[in-house]
C-alpha cells in the first residue's frame, strides 16, 4: 500500500505520521503557496498540485487522481475538510482502481443531506431534535416556512441542509425575524454548498454538544467509543474539546453509544464517522448529524483509550476486521482536552493573523502531544482555513488536564504571528470552564461580557520584564553582540577544551 | 542609551548600559535594575536578576506583520511593542478612533475584497462596516475608526489586498 494523503496542515503531517509508523510510503500534494510546508518536507514524494487557491489545488479531483496515478499510490487519505466528505471524490477514487480511506460514497451522500439523515437516525429508532423532516428549497415560500415554523415551535434553529461548520445557521426567536434568517440562510448556503435548501430544528434551551466517535469494518462490526464534549463553541464553531463529558454517567454513555452504533449500522457504515447529540439538561440526547470523516477533534479520544483512529482507518481500509476491546473503546482512561489553536487575533475580534511564523517551540512534556502542522519559515497562507495546531493535554483527572493545558499553553512559544494562545489562558481560568457548567453558547455569552477586553494584558511585572527586555535587544541590535576587548562569538569552555585537543 | 518603548498604551523610556558581554545596567521608572542577559534561540532573551532574588525570565521578540512592529511573547501571552517612535499599524489604528482629521482604513490582513459598502461622499457612523474582506475562509468586517464622509474607495469587489493596503479614507 502507499498511501496519498489529499490534503496538507497539521491533518496531512498527523496522517503521515500514523504511515510512517505503519511503514507505509507516503505521497503529499501541494499548491504553490505550500512548497515549503511540513507535510511536503515529511512525506515520501511530494506532488504540485496547482496555485494556491483551493478550487485549483486541494479541491481538484481529476488533478488529485492524476497525482496518486503519477506517484504509484494505491490508496488516499483525504484528511477533513477540502474533498473529505465529497461522495463524487469517493467514488473518483474508487473508478479509478484507488482505495479510498473513509466510507462508501453512498453513505457519505445520505449523511451528507442533514434531513436524509435525520429521516435515517428515525429509522435507526434514535431521536432528533423536532424539526422538519423534508427540505425546504427555494420553491418554498416564506409564509410556508413559517407555517411549519409554528407547528415546531419557536425558538428554532434554520439549518442548511448540504450545512457543516454553523454556515447557512441562524436562530430565530420569534416569528418577525424568520424572514431575514431564511434570507442569510439561503445565500450563505449557496455560497458555500451550492444549495439552497433548508431546514427548521426546534432550538433547545441550554443544550450541550456531545459527539460519539466510531469505527466500521467491512464485516459489518461497529465500535462506539466513549464521547468527546464539544459544547466550548464561538459562534458554532468548536474551539475546545474534551473526554469524556463532566455529565456524561456510564449509563448515558452507553445508551449514547447504543444509539449511535444503531445509526452507523443502518446506513452501513464503515472506517471512521462521528454521530453528534445535542444533549439536554434532563439528560435526553437528540441526533444532531452524522460527519463521514475523522474529526479534527480525534486526538482526544485517542488519548483516553490508547486507540489510534488514523491507524485504524488504514487497517479498515485494507480490510482488516476490528479487534479493539469495546469495554476499553468505551471506558476512558484518564482525562483529555484539545485547543485548537488558530492563526487569529483573539484581541481584534478573532481576526485572521497569517503571516511569517518566525519561530515557533511548541509545549512537550508529560501528557502533552502537539499535533501542529507549521515550522518557522513558513508563511501562513490567507487561502486556507486558520487552523495551525491542536494542543493536547491528557492528565488522570479533568483538574490535572486543565492545569497541564495551562502550562502548555505558557510553554508554547510560536512568534510572528497573533495566535488564540492568549484567549485559551484566559479561558482555562473561567470558573464556567473549570466546572464544566456550560451549553452550547456560554462561551459567546462570556466573550461578549469581555467587552473587547484584551486577552493579552500583562501583569505589571512582566510589562516590566518586557519593556526591559525590548530594550536590551534594541541596544543589541544597536551595538552587535558584544563590545571591543570580548570576543566576538562567545566561547565556551567545552570549545575552548576542544581547540586545545585539537592543538596537541 | 534611552530607548522609548511603546507597550500596552503607554510609552515608556528605558536606559540601557553595557558593564561587560552579559551584564546590562537596566533603568526603568528611577529603579536601576542589574541585567544579565543571554540570546537564546532565534529571537529568544533570557534574563537573570543577580541582585533581584535572581529571578529568571524569558521573553522572545519578533518581528511582526506591520511595518516596524515588534510582537513580545512572555509566557504565553503576545504584545505588540514598538521601539522609539516607529509607531505600529495597530498603535496607529487604536489611536484613530480619538483624531481628527483623514483617517485610511487599512486591510489589518492580506486577503480578497468581497464587498465595498460604502462610496465616496456617503456619512459614515463610527464603527459603521464599510469593506468585507476575505481571508482564511472567514468574512472580515472593516469598520470606520470615525464619523466622517468617506472621501475615497480605493478598492473593489474581487480584488486581492495585502496588509497595509489603504481601502477607504475617511475624512
Amino acid at each position: 500500500m502507499k498511501i496519498l494523503i489529499a490534503n496538507r496542515g497539521e491533518i496531512a503531517v498527523r496522517v503521515i505520521r500514523a504511515c510512517r509508523e505503519m511503514g507505509i510510503p507516503t505521497v503529499a500534494v501541494y499548491s504553490d503557496c505550500d512548497r515549503d510546508a511540513r507535510h511536503v518536507r515529511e512525506a515520501g514524494q511530494a506532488l504540485h498540485l496547482g496555485p494556491s487557491a483551493a478550487a485549483r489545488s486541494y479541491l481538484r479531483i481529476d488533478g488529485i487522481i492524476d497525482a496518486a496515478r503519477r506517484s504509484g499510490a494505491d490508496a488516499i487519505h483525504p484528511g477533513y475538510g477540502f474533498l473529505a466528505e465529497n461522495p463524487l471524490f469517493a467514488r473518483a477514487c474508487r473508478d479509478a482502481g484507488l482505495t479510498f480511506i473513509g466510507p462508501s460514497p453512498d453513505a457519505i451522500s445520505l449523511m451528507g443531506s442533514k434531513t436524509a439523515a435525520r429521516a435515517a437516525a428515525i429509522r435507526a429508532g434514535v431521536r432528533v431534535v423536532p424539526g422538519t423532516e423534508r427540505p425546504l428549497d427555494v420553491r418554498v415560500f416564506d409564509e410556508e416556512v413559517a407555517a411549519i415554523a409554528e407547528t415546531i415551535g419557536y425558538p428554532i434553529v434554520v439549518k442548511a441542509v448540504a450545512g457543516g461548520g454553523g454556515k447557512g445557521m441562524r436562530t430565530v426567536d420569534e416569528p418577525s425575524e424568520l424572514p431575514a434568517a431564511i434570507r442569510t440562510a439561503r445565500s450563505e448556503a449557496g455560497a458555500a454548498f451550492g444549495d439552497t435548501s433548508i431546514y427548521l430544528e426546534r432550538r433547545l434551551a441550554r443544550p450541550r454538544h456531545i459527539e460519539i466517535q466510531l469505527l466500521g469494518d467491512g464485516f459489518g462490526t461497529v465500535l462506539p467509543f466513549v464521547g468527546r464534549e464539544c459544547s466550548t463553541q464561538r459562534r458554532h464553531q468548536k474551539v475546545v474539546e474534551e473526554s469524556p463529558s463532566l455529565v456524561v454517567t456510564p449509563e448515558l454513555r452507553r445508551q449514547m453509544a447504543d444509539a449511535a452504533a444503531s445509526v452507523a449500522r443502518a446506513v452501513g457504515y464503515t472506517s471512521a464517522g462521528t454521530i453528534e447529540f445535542l444533549v439536554d439538561e434532563d439528560g435526553s440526547f437528540y441526533f444532531l448529524e452524522m460527519n463521514t470523516r475523522l474529526q479534527v477533534e480525534h486526538p482526544v479520544t485517542e488519548m483516553v483509550t490508547g486507540v489510534d483512529l488514523v491507524q485504524w482507518q488504514i487497517r479498515i481500509a485494507r480490510g482488516e476486521r476490528i479487534d479493539i476491546d469495546p469495554a476499553r473503546a468505551l471506558t476512558p482512561h484518564g482525562h483529555a482536552i484539545e485547543c485548537r489553536i488558530y492563526a487569529e487575533d483573539p484581541d481584534q475580534g478573532f481576526m485572521p493573523s497569517p503571516g511569517l511564523v518566525s519561530a515557533i517551540r511548541p509545549a512537550a512534556g508529560p501528557g502533552i502531544r502537539d499535533d501542529g502542522g507549521v515550522s518557522a519559515g513558513y508563511t501562513v497562507p490567507v487561502h486556507y482555513d486558520s487552523l495551525i495546531a491542536k494542543l493536547v493535554a491528557w492528565a488522570g483527572s479533568r483538574e490535572e488536564a486543565i492545569a497541564r493545558m495551562a502550562r502548555a499553553l505558557g510553554e508554547y512559544q510560536l512568534l510572528g504571528i497573533r495566535t488564540t494562545i492568549p484567549f485559551f489562558l484566559w479561558l482555562m481560568e473561567q470558573p464556567e470552564y473549570r466546572e464544566g457548567r456550560y451549553d452550547t453558547t456560554y462561551l459567546d455569552r462570556l466573550l461578549q461580557s469581555r467587552r473587547g477586553e484584551s486577552f493579552s494584558r500583562l501583569a505589571a511585572g512582566d510589562q516590566d520584564l518586557v519593556t526591559m527586555a525590548v530594550g536590551i535587544d534594541a541596544f543589541m541590535k544597536a551595538h552587535g553582540r558584544s563590545q571591543s576587548g570580548t570576543d566576538a562569538a562567545p566561547v565556551t569552555h567545552w570549545l575552548q577544551a576542544a581547540r586545545r585537543e585539537g592543538l596537541r | 542609551m534611552t530607548v522609548e518603548i511603546e507597550i500596552e498604551g503607554r510609552t515608556r523610556a528605558v536606559s540601557v548600559e553595557r558593564i561587560d558581554a552579559d551584564h546590562f545596567r537596566v533603568v526603568l521608572d528611577g529603579e536601576a535594575h542589574l541585567v544579565n542577559a543571554a540570546r537564546v534561540e532565534a529571537f529568544g532573551l533570557s534574563l537573570l536578576f543577580e541582585r533581584e532574588g535572581a529571578s529568571s525570565s524569558e521573553i522572545q521578540i519578533a518581528p511582526g506583520g506591520a511595518p516596524g512592529e515588534l510582537l513580545a511573547v512572555i509566557e504565553g501571552r503576545t504584545v505588540a511593542v514598538s521601539v522609539n517612535g516607529r509607531r505600529s499599524r495597530r498603535g496607529s489604528l487604536d489611536g484613530a478612533s480619538q483624531g481628527a482629521g483623514e483617517r485610511p482604513v487599512l486591510a489589518p490582513m492580506p486577503g480578497r475584497v468581497v464587498r465595498v459598502l460604502v462610496g465616496p461622499g456617503d456619512e459614515v457612523a463610527v464603527r459603521q462596516p464599510l469593506v468585507v474582506v476575505e481571508a482564511m475562509k472567514m468574512e472580515n468586517e472593516l469598520r470606520s475608526p470615525k464619523a466622517g464622509i468617506v472621501k475615497e474607495v480605493t478598492v473593489s469587489a474581487g480584488m486581492s489586498v495585502d496588509a497595509g493596503r489603504v481601502l477607504v479614507t475617511i475624512a
